[in-house]
């Protein structure tokens, strides 16, 4: 199983000399972005890559040729895409710390929170579709996005109130640990869909 | 004798496709060759031997073990040169030693890096450079790496020069001397089988036509040729498929004895080659048109 995480690293080294230089520009020039925008691109960035390269279907005749069960090449995805998003951001706070850039923890929570709902969302309907339409499902997400945003600000105007009275009503702690509750909940569903996909995949 | 592979009444379906009740045993310490044209279920049925497709029905064992619960062990003991490259394009074979040598308990660095030697292969230059040649060469050195006990080859042959297909013939013979491993390889070029197989299994719309030694199918099979008037109901009966032209006819048999003692001095026999089986075969549904 670390083997199969350990490969993540492996199979893009040449991407990973560019991770840091990436974030710096973010930290250099991104002054006005939120520090938790740039922890959500930083945990992205690792994962998705490595994911990107297992797209292939003859990456995954390889993977199921080796003496591993689809159950352990789907966990180290999951497992692997926390550990190294936790390295990414503990690098990423470091860069913010040598740069004096701003941060708080709440940025890092939030940042850490928003990207692994990402991955939550993203890797089922990556097993799920064939290789090759992944792009095309990005644009059909995007439009979705662009076209639904308009109804659900209404939605929201019209429900905002409340919902901001609950939240403030709720205590900080009480609303962390329910988003946290929430996420893990999220993304056990998620392994567990991909899980169920993979196994009746065929290659 | 042991069966490795075993396969019982396996089907499976696809839209356009079936694999149709498959029986098929391959034999410990022997080669295998496992022939049939484009299509006729080679890939798939391969495909079902490494768990990359799960059967229908029927039943799938490799050293005598179900896939279920009993992959990992299988796989650690199986080596696969697949027709296509399977490795990260982009990675050096260093790399990719890196990422297949941890899966494997048996990995042993000492061969790999003999076989790198003997088959003369780069370690720092990225696979996508690789011939189809060095590509079969390196998938081929991972195989016998971890000291793998049966060896699936997906037309490894496919693609190569002649003179690196006969080289490659003779690294396979070479692997199989001591006894201890099983070979099983697909191909188009019968040649190649008739210089190292001991069993032949042929495939043909999704069906297994036969699975026998080499030695057997020789015996059976034969090419007959004479006169058209020899033909009738009786005799076309002994045949696959008949071809008449002006001259006489020429026809595939799989019952070599029985035409011999039939029709005798009537007729030539010839013995018919793998290809010859295959041609003939695959215009059977004419069959005594």
């Amino acid at each position: 199983m670390i083997n199969l995480i350990r490969r993540d690293l492996i199979i893009q080294k040449f991407q990973l000399y560019l991770f840091i230089p990436c974030i710096l520009f973010f930290i250099i020039f991104g002054s006005h972005l939120s520090a938790f925008f740039i922890i959500v691109f930083a945990g992205f960035f690792i994962p998705i890559n490595a994911y990107s390269y297992d797209e292939k279907a003859e990456t995954n005749i390889l993977l199921n040729s080796l003496p591993y069960t689809r159950t352990q090449i789907i966990a180290s995805r999951y497992i692997g895409a926390i550990f190294y998003m936790a390295v990414s951001i503990g690098i990423t706070i470091v860069l913010f710390s040598l740069f004096n850039r701003a941060f708080t923890w709440t940025d890092i929570a939030i940042g850490a929170g928003i990207t692994l709902a990402m991955f939550a969302f993203a890797f089922p309907l990556f097993y799920l579709l064939k290789p090759g339409y992944i792009g095309t499902a990005i644009v059909i997400g995007f439009i979705l996005l662009v076209i639904l945003s308009q109804p659900a600000i209404t939605f929201l105007g019209e429900y905002l109130t409340p919902i901001v009275q609950f939240f403030a009503s709720a205590s900080t702690t009480i609303l962390y640990l329910s988003s946290a509750g929430i996420l893990i909940v999220l993304y056990a569903a998620s392994w567990l869909i991909s899980q169920m996909i993979y196994q009746r995949k065929a290659f | 004798m042991k069966n490795i592979v075993e396969f019982k009444n396996v089907t499976k379906c696809f839209k356009d496709f079936s694999l149709e009740n498959i029986n098929l045993q391959i034999k410990q310490g022997y080669v295998t060759g496992f022939v049939g044209a484009n299509g006729a279920g080679k890939s798939t049925t391969m495909k079902l031997m490494m768990n990359l497709l799960q059967a229908d029905t029927g039943e799938v064992k490799i050293f005598g073990m179900d896939y279920a619960g009993n992959e990992k062990e299988i796989k650690e003991r199986m080596g696969f040169v697949y027709d296509s490259n399977v490795f990260y394009e982009s990675l050096n074979l260093k790399d990719i030693r890196r990422i297949i040598a941890p899966a494997y308990k048996n990995w042993d660095d000492k061969t790999f890096y003999n076989y790198i030697k003997i088959f003369e292969l780069p370690l720092n230059k990225a696979i996508k450079t690789f011939s189809k040649g060095m590509q079969m060469k390196a998938s081929l050195a991972m195989a016998l790496s971890h000291d793998a006990e049966f060896i699936m080859m997906d037309e490894p042959t496919a693609g190569l020069d002649p003179v690196f297909r006969r080289e490659l013939l003779d690294i396979l013979q070479e692997i199989m001397e001591d006894g201890r491993r099983t070979l099983f390889f697909s191909t188009h070029i019968t040649s190649d089988l008739e210089r190292i197989a001991d069993y032949i299994t042929f495939i043909q719309k999704g069906k297994i036509l036969f699975n026998d030694s080499m030695q057997n199918v020789q015996d059976r099979y034969a090419l007959v040729k004479g006169s058209i008037d020899l033909l009738n109901q009786d005799t076309e009966k002994l045949f696959i498929k008949t071809e008449r032209s002006s001259y006489g006819f020429q026809a595939l048999t799989n019952d070599a004895a029985e035409v011999k003692i039939l029709l005798g001095d009537r007729v030539v026999v010839e013995e018919a080659t793998l290809e010859d089986i295959m041609f003939y075969a695959k215009g059977a549904k004419h069959q005594n048109v």
